[in-house]
């Protein structure tokens, strides 16, 4: 039982070392990578890319060198505050005279993590009324779950509202809605410029909007091409009003809502991995900018008003393991254990590889040394062959642990 | 005989676990008195928009209270133990070295389990009279790793000062600090809910850590 009990013990320290040293190497070792921000110039059809440092660069993708204020002019929707107040926002551009309102009008912007996919969500929203005829939206005082039917649960009292949960239930029953929700997405506050209530997915991976219009229900079904499944929804409110959100397929599609017609356009993207990379789109009133950072390498794609590719820009860079930091780590280290990752907000217990080979000399190492150390007290092989497999399979983890814990007791 | 060594765990335990259940009992009901209070000047639907989307926890005040506990708990069964080395008395009894320990360790685990699961009822309970199902559920998903983060702080107590030498006691300090921290991070609400599994298993397995260093101790390591 003894043993047993200090075989915990010396399994739990390697969970605690492998947390442990991993995250004091990186504190002291680690560099930062300087990620290019690339930019598309509407006046150039070029890209032009700002890199930090001192002093920053700013440079178009031939290696120009430009100075601030030249590289801000070649980007006249990315910053056309500033150039209005220096009097250099152009007229017109591709001839196209400038309204200053209509490129307000038309900026939009979302960034979309990994980790806004993978994290908890909340499985009650409150339902607005889209047409109050108040100028602000009010937050009401009762929220909505979908379970096997719609329930409204009034938060003063904690009680179901009977007759509103029934008359919402009726509505989305009517339209073919397959209960429980899997997926609810909206914009649940009253900081945006008007409601557009929810898009919800049902169990059968249908999708639905459903809103509040004066006390009614408004549910529409909306037609998705077959086998078209969404990981995820991100309901947005631009000025432009073009479309309600933006959606990425379970294959890391990324489609478009156009609001009233719901029409699902795809973004001629492929290099977009939603587990992995960060996406932001920033449009304008010529383009869409669609940035896909990965821990490698990051990719633009431009697209027009159409949603046509018009040009694409790839940078890469070495990725954490092939710089000389992580190829060291992977001699020293055969894994890490990280409780938090920073592609999800869910706790768990993630095992990263080192991404090299290299441990395993260090871990025959170790096994020889504490087989050298066995010789030296002259102890008995047999009672150490657990700790001896520890040490060659956990390398340095286990090599601490079983000296922490130590075995000489039993020889 | 072991009637005699249960009683022997309560008198040494008994107005610690007390005083740290009333004192949670206490710590929750101010916890819903400080709810009421913001359901009264805030209206329901306020206070629930901020724990859906705002990310406000409302029993965060509760995150170390567990934690308090079980090394209360440890210190108060196993320090005296200790002193002049008292626990090889027990070790002479007729009974299997072993055996005494896990009765001893079994009585403390039962009677801060009794604790805790009235704290939790007592949280459910409440919890439930101002929240429907799903945020009651989080709100659990959220303080079950605390709990459990309790009941590994007496293990390790356990462990700790049965241990004969100085400076193991130090790394096994660390080890358990370092080890405690993975129950109560600071995560979003209910975002422990994949790792429960894991840390329950764990949790179970440190149950029986403290035989190790009981082992060092019959041994007389120096």
């Amino acid at each position: 039982m003894e043993k047993f009990s200090r075989i915990i013990l010396v399994l739990v320290a390697i969970l605690i070392l492998a947390i442990t040293l991993p995250m004091l190497y990186w504190m002291a070792f680690e560099k930062p990578i300087k990620k290019p921000n690339v930019f598309y110039s509407c006046t150039d059809d070029d890209f032009f890319i700002q890199r930090a440092g001192t002093p920053i660069i700013f440079e178009d993708s031939k290696g120009n060198k430009y100075t601030r204020e030249k590289f801000e002019q070649k980007l006249p929707m990315m910053n056309f505050q500033q150039l209005m107040v220096s009097g250099l926002m152009p007229d017109s551009i591709k001839g196209k005279a400038i309204d200053i309102h209509e490129v307000g009008r038309n900026r939009s912007f979302i960034r979309i993590k990994p980790e806004d996919m993978n994290c908890p969500k909340p499985k009650l929203f409150p339902m607005f009324e889209s047409q109050s005829g108040r100028a602000s939206l009010e937050l009401p005082n009762d929220y909505f779950r979908i379970t096997w039917r719609v329930e409204f649960i009034d938060a003063g009292s904690n009680k179901i509202l009977e007759e509103k949960s029934q008359l919402f239930s009726a509505a989305l029953y009517h339209k073919g809605f397959a209960f429980p929700a899997i997926k609810i997405e909206g914009i649940p506050t009253t900081r945006k410029s008007c409601d557009e209530g929810y898009l919800i997915v049902d169990s059968s991976n249908q999708l639905f909007h459903v809103k509040m219009i004066k006390g009614q229900p408004f549910v529409k079904k909306i037609s998705l091409p077959e086998g078209l499944k969404f990981k995820h929804i991100a309901c947005v409110d631009f000025k432009d009003k073009k479309y309600y959100a933006y959606l990425i397929s379970d294959k890391d599609g990324i489609y478009i809502l156009t609001q009233d017609e719901y029409e699902l356009i795809k973004f001629p993207v492929t290099e977009y991995d939603a587990g992995n990379c960060e996406l932001k789109i920033f449009g304008d009133l010529f383009n869409y900018n669609v940035t896909v950072d990965a821990e490698g390498h990051t990719d633009v794609i431009i697209l027009n008003k159409e949603y046509k590719k018009v040009d694409s820009y790839h940078e890469s860079w070495p990725k954490l393991s092939d710089r000389t930091e992580g190829k060291i780590f992977g001699y020293l280290f055969p894994v890490e254990l990280l409780m938090e990752d920073r592609n999800s907000k869910y706790i768990n217990f993630y095992w990263k590889g080192s991404g090299g080979k290299g441990w395993i000399i260090l871990n025959l190492l170790l096994v020889a040394v504490h087989f050298l150390i066995l010789r030296q007290r002259e102890a008995k092989l047999k009672g150490h062959t657990v700790d001896l497999a520890l040490v060659a399979v956990t390398g340095i983890y286990g090599f601490l642990a079983v000296h922490l814990f130590q075995n000489k007791f039993f020889d | 005989m072991w009637k005699s060594i249960v009683y022997k765990e309560w008198l040494k335990i008994r107005w610690f676990l007390i005083g740290f259940t009333t004192l949670g009992i206490v710590g929750i009901g101010y916890l819903f008195l400080k709810v009421q209070h913001g359901f009264t000047f805030n209206g329901g639907s306020g206070f629930w928009y901020n724990i859906l989307f705002m990310g406000f926890q409302f029993f965060g005040y509760f995150k170390y209270f567990p934690l308090f506990g079980g090394l209360l708990i440890g210190v108060a069964q196993y320090f005296p133990e200790t002193i002049n080395k008292r626990i090889k008395l027990t070790f002479h009894l007729p009974l299997k070295e072993n055996n005494v320990l896990l009765m001893m360790h079994a009585f403390g685990v039962v009677c801060l389990l009794i604790s805790f699961l009235l704290l939790l009822g007592m949280f459910v309970t409440m919890s439930n009279f101002y929240f429907p199902s799903q945020m009651v559920y989080d709100s659990v998903v959220s303080v079950i790793p605390w709990f459990l983060a309790g009941l590994v702080a007496y293990f390790f107590v356990a462990l700790i000062v049965l241990e004969p030498v100085w400076m193991y006691r130090f790394f096994y300090t660390l080890v358990a600090g370092f080890f405690a921290d993975i129950y109560i991070k600071s995560p979003v609400i209910a975002a422990y809910g994949p790792a429960i599994p894991g840390l329950f298993v764990l949790t179970i397995l440190m149950s029986v850590a403290l035989l190790f260093s009981a082992y060092r101790f019959r041994k007389g390591e120096m």
